[in-house]
């Protein structure tokens, strides 16, 4: 037992430490002296200083996280909704419209951000944090939707029809049938999800509004001149929030194991 | 089955219905509008229809970036499958915290910015990079293997940006799986590589099906990595996208090559469906 | 995981609030690039004159006109874009002449950045910073001494060399090496220099825009041609390269700033304008940007260590400008550029 389990583990640690590595030296990077992105010119927290004068950066953070988390919420609702509807319509219409909800994923960002933002200017929608989460959604219901989907292929579907026979209701058997069976596959979806939006650019520049600036923007609105390593200090910074957080709430979770 | 039963289950698609139809054919219908058009001579397009933008994509010297953008979201989504499968159905037998702390720990990278990453695998890679410097530590290599814009930097940045789509997919499909058949058949007296091939590897092929759909896709768009870690010497669709936006300003032609990829990508999922003989996942795309 | 979220919203909330207050204030709504202004620039402003400044950002010069074209020229009170977009936006109508009378400092203006074929008779833009591509070689890795362009294309050089992904700039090498304009609208000569760059292709390493200097400074490359906020850079940072202002002649470019047709606060934007003519202000700025300084009665202020790269040399004010050519010109550069990348890359 304990031989066959060490090979597992052993993958997913190396695999975790390659993906890891590239991230290191982002961090690494954060506290070059320099202003260059990949020439060490010795230790400096100087651009932990430029980072918290910029007060611009933090905004468009802020900006960043919200839309993201309004996206995934967004395409969590729809894409599951739909996935798990779409499953006992058996509508004809079915497969035309999941295929035209993947598409956005298919055509390069650029073309999408220029259709997008024509389009929303002939509805009339002013740019700004509605027209961004509109945006970002799109392209966020596709990972939500296939990984619902999946996992309900081949899901046995006599345990929601028994709960019917037994008189639950459609919204009762949804909750506590459904639902808990493809949480696993929602919180996957809306991870991607998350992290695709956060690291959206060109998508935000064609849709985002004049005074409303996102992360990526930022960064990549700098190429101009270079992007300097002050990104790498607010990544630093974000990859010890998220971490703390992540610590944070699975230590809060063993003081009170009653959600799990 | 009546109409009454289907009831609730047409509400619950209404969103993704009404979303799809508004927000996402809208902007599709005027993009192939867009693609009919012809360029004006300045800036923006003019109202005369014409064929011509598809005409000028049967230049051998755009019809090659089809092929290589074709060619690099094979070899990398295969790669890909490699990689992931094994992780996710790993990662789907691991115990609840770890099974927790793995996927956080997979996922938290892709929430910083990808550009700052992708500059962290140019330090890599670079001649006399830590790549090198590992490989010649351990005297594999003797000079510096010039790693950084080439063809193989390209893929790496392709599975390492592209793998957790993949992982995902698997475990959300593998967690579900009810491992007591496994034990049972070991019981029986299946071998552990009979026991997967027949219980295991079905459970979870539509797990992996669809991973490779969600790796594909997009992989035939992008295109920045290409650029940044391959020097933008493999030249994509996306890129020749990109330029006629940024640079040549020609919409019309820029909309007709994603129309063409689109339909390209298409009909490469159709034809993997059709391959795969997948008759559970009939209707994903 | 619920948990986890609630954390993440009280943490958006906290970050949000700073940003939220006080946005009562008269605002100026400036679009460009991040990095043009340093923020003690920027601060000293909103201090002197109370007007808040929001800072919008976009990444290339058509998403530039895109935008502002969508917006009928509105929605933003300054722009800041290269010469030849401006060009375009004037065309269109999207921008509007600047009232000089407000503008206490335009005398400080380098008169050899005005009246260029952008804005022939000064009426719509201030130049703010001017860029030339130029050659830079690290003289320990590269054997042959170059001089112009056409050293680009020796065998010695193979596999050794960075360019800008400009493919104006880029395919402009090769038409000058063949004594052509960069502005030809004869196709057939863009095809034959597209010949000449096949030629090139075996010598090139990479293309990119962004940080090119490192590739120079980690000795990936031994020779670039990068845009001079790069060569500043990479100067400062190793001053044993060489700059080479190619003997084909180069051409140089200009950023310029200017007010959209319907821009909500013009007043705010003649006066930001007007700041940043200052002498000391303007020196601040180019010192942080690292472009050739285009306001002559700042040159004295910038710090001995910067002002030489400062400074466009006499030589080069003379160059030629690379201007918008026609529809048919610019696909063929485009098709040159594609089957040159392509041919870098085998």
């Amino acid at each position: 037992m304990n031989n066959k389990s060490r090979f597992p583990r052993f993958y997913l640690v190396f695999l975790l430490a390659v993906m890891y590595l590239p991230i290191l030296l982002v961090v690494i990077y954060s506290f070059n002296g320099g202003r260059l992105s990949s020439v060490w010119e010795g230790f400096s927290l100087r651009w932990y200083g430029t980072l918290f004068r910029d007060a611009a950066i933090f905004e468009a953070l802020g900006n960043s996280l919200l839309l993201a988390i309004l996206s995934c919420l967004s395409a969590a609702v729809i894409g599951t909704l739909g996935a798990v509807g779409m499953q006992r319509i058996r509508s004809r219409t079915a497969g035309p419209i999941e295929y035209l909800s993947t598409l956005p994923i298919m055509i390069p960002e650029i073309i999408l951000g220029m259709v997008f933002m024509a389009f929303f200017s002939l509805l009339g929608l002013p740019f700004g944090m509605t027209t961004l989460v509109i945006g970002h959604t799109a392209f966020c219901i596709p990972y939500v939707f296939m990984l619902v989907k999946a996992r309900l292929v081949g899901m046995d579907p006599a345990l929601a029809e028994a709960a019917r026979d037994l008189g639950a209701g459609e919204v009762q058997v949804f909750l506590h049938i459904t639902l808990p069976l493809i949480t696993p596959a929602i919180l996957s979806g809306m991870l991607l999800s998350f992290a695709m939006s956060m690291d959206d650019v060109i998508i935000s520049i064609f849709v985002t509004g004049v005074s409303i600036n996102t992360l990526p923007i930022k960064i990549y609105s700098q190429i101009k001149f270079g992007v300097t390593p002050e990104i790498n200090a607010l990544c630093t910074l974000m990859l010890a929030a998220t971490i703390l957080l992540v610590c944070l709430s699975q230590w809060l979770g063993r003081l009170h194991p009653k959600g799990e | 089955m009546s109409k009454k039963k289907n009831g609730p289950a047409w509400l619950m698609v209404l969103p993704l219905y009404l979303f799809t139809l508004v927000f996402v054919l809208g902007p599709l219908v005027y993009m192939v509008v867009l693609s009919l058009l012809r360029r004006a001579e300045v800036w923006g397009v003019t109202n005369q229809f014409t064929l011509e933008n598809y005409k000028n994509i049967l230049a051998p010297v755009y019809l090659k970036t089809f092929v290589e953008s074709f060619r690099l979201a094979v070899i990398s989504t295969g790669i890909i499958a490699l990689i992931g499968y094994p992780f996710g159905y790993f990662m789907a037998k691991l115990q609840g915290r770890w099974k927790q702390g793995v996927m956080m720990a997979l996922m938290i990278p892709f929430w910083t910015s990808s550009l700052i990453r992708l500059y962290g695998w140019i330090i890599v890679l670079r001649s006399g990079g830590v790549l090198d410097q590992l490989l010649m530590g351990l005297g594999l290599t003797n000079g510096p293997l010039r790693m950084l814009y080439t063809y193989p930097a390209v893929v790496i940045g392709m599975v390492y940006a592209l793998v957790p789509f993949m992982i995902l997919a698997v475990y959300s499909s593998a967690e579900k799986m009810d491992w007591g058949l496994v034990e049972a058949a070991r019981d029986l007296g299946a071998s552990a590589p009979k026991a997967f091939l027949t219980i295991t590897f079905p459970l979870t092929l539509p797990g992996l099906l669809s991973g490779v759909i969600l790796t594909f896709i997009p992989s035939m768009g992008l295109f920045f990595i290409a650029d940044i870690l391959g020097g933008n010497k493999v030249v994509l669709v996306g890129s020749v996208i990109q330029d006629q936006l940024t640079q040549a300003r020609n919409w019309p032609f820029a909309a007709a090559l994603s129309v063409v990829l689109m339909i390209l990508t298409s009909a490469m999922i159709w034809l993997y469906r059709k391959v795969a003989h997948v008759k559970e996942l009939e209707g994903l795309l | 995981m619920k948990r986890l979220a609630t954390i993440l919203l009280a943490l958006i909330l906290f970050v949000m609030i700073p940003g939220g207050c006080g946005k009562k204030a008269e605002t100026m709504t400036l679009y460009t690039w991040e990095g043009m202004f340093p923020p003690e620039v920027l601060e000293g402003f909103t201090k002197e004159t109370g007007i808040a400044i929001n800072y919008a950002n976009f990444d290339t010069d058509e998403n530039m006109l895109a935008r502002l074209s969508e917006a009928g020229g509105g929605d933003y009170d300054l722009v800041i874009a290269d010469d030849y977009i401006i060009e375009t936006v004037i065309a269109q109508g999207l921008a509007q002449k600047l009232d000089t009378a407000k503008l206490t400092g335009w005398g400080n203006i380098n008169p050899v950045f005005q009246g260029q074929f952008f804005d022939p008779s000064n009426e719509y833009t201030v130049p703010y910073g001017s860029g030339v591509q130029t050659i830079v070689y690290n003289p320990a890795a590269v054997q042959k001494e170059i001089t112009g362009y056409a050293d680009l294309w020796d065998e010695s050089l193979r596999d050794n060399i960075a360019v800008i992904g400009n493919y104006r700039v880029v395919n402009g090498m090769a038409l000058k090496v063949m004594g052509e304009s960069y502005n030809t609208e004869d196709t057939a000569v863009i095809a034959q220099a597209g010949q000449k760059m096949l030629e090139l292709a075996p010598n090139i390493r990479l293309i990119k825009n962004d940080n090119l200097q490192d590739d120079l400074l980690s000795g990936e490359v031994g020779a670039a041609v990068m845009y001079t906020s790069q060569v500043t850079l990479a100067m400062l940072q190793n001053p044993d390269l060489k700059v080479v202002y190619p003997t084909e002649g180069v051409g140089f470019g200009i950023m310029g700033t200017f007010i959209p047709s319907k821009a909500p606060n013009a007043e705010a934007a003649h006066k930001f304008l007007d700041y940043v003519l200052r002498p000391e202000v303007s020196a601040q700025c180019f010192e942080y940007m690292g472009y050739y300084c285009t306001n002559k009665a700042a040159e004295s202020h910038i710090n001995e260590a910067y002002r030489s790269f400062l400074t466009l040399p006499e030589s080069v004010t003379g160059g030629e400008m690379i201007q918008t050519v026609s529809a048919e010109a610019e696909e063929a550069h485009n098709k040159v550029w594609t089957e040159f990348r392509a041919a870098c890359g085998n």
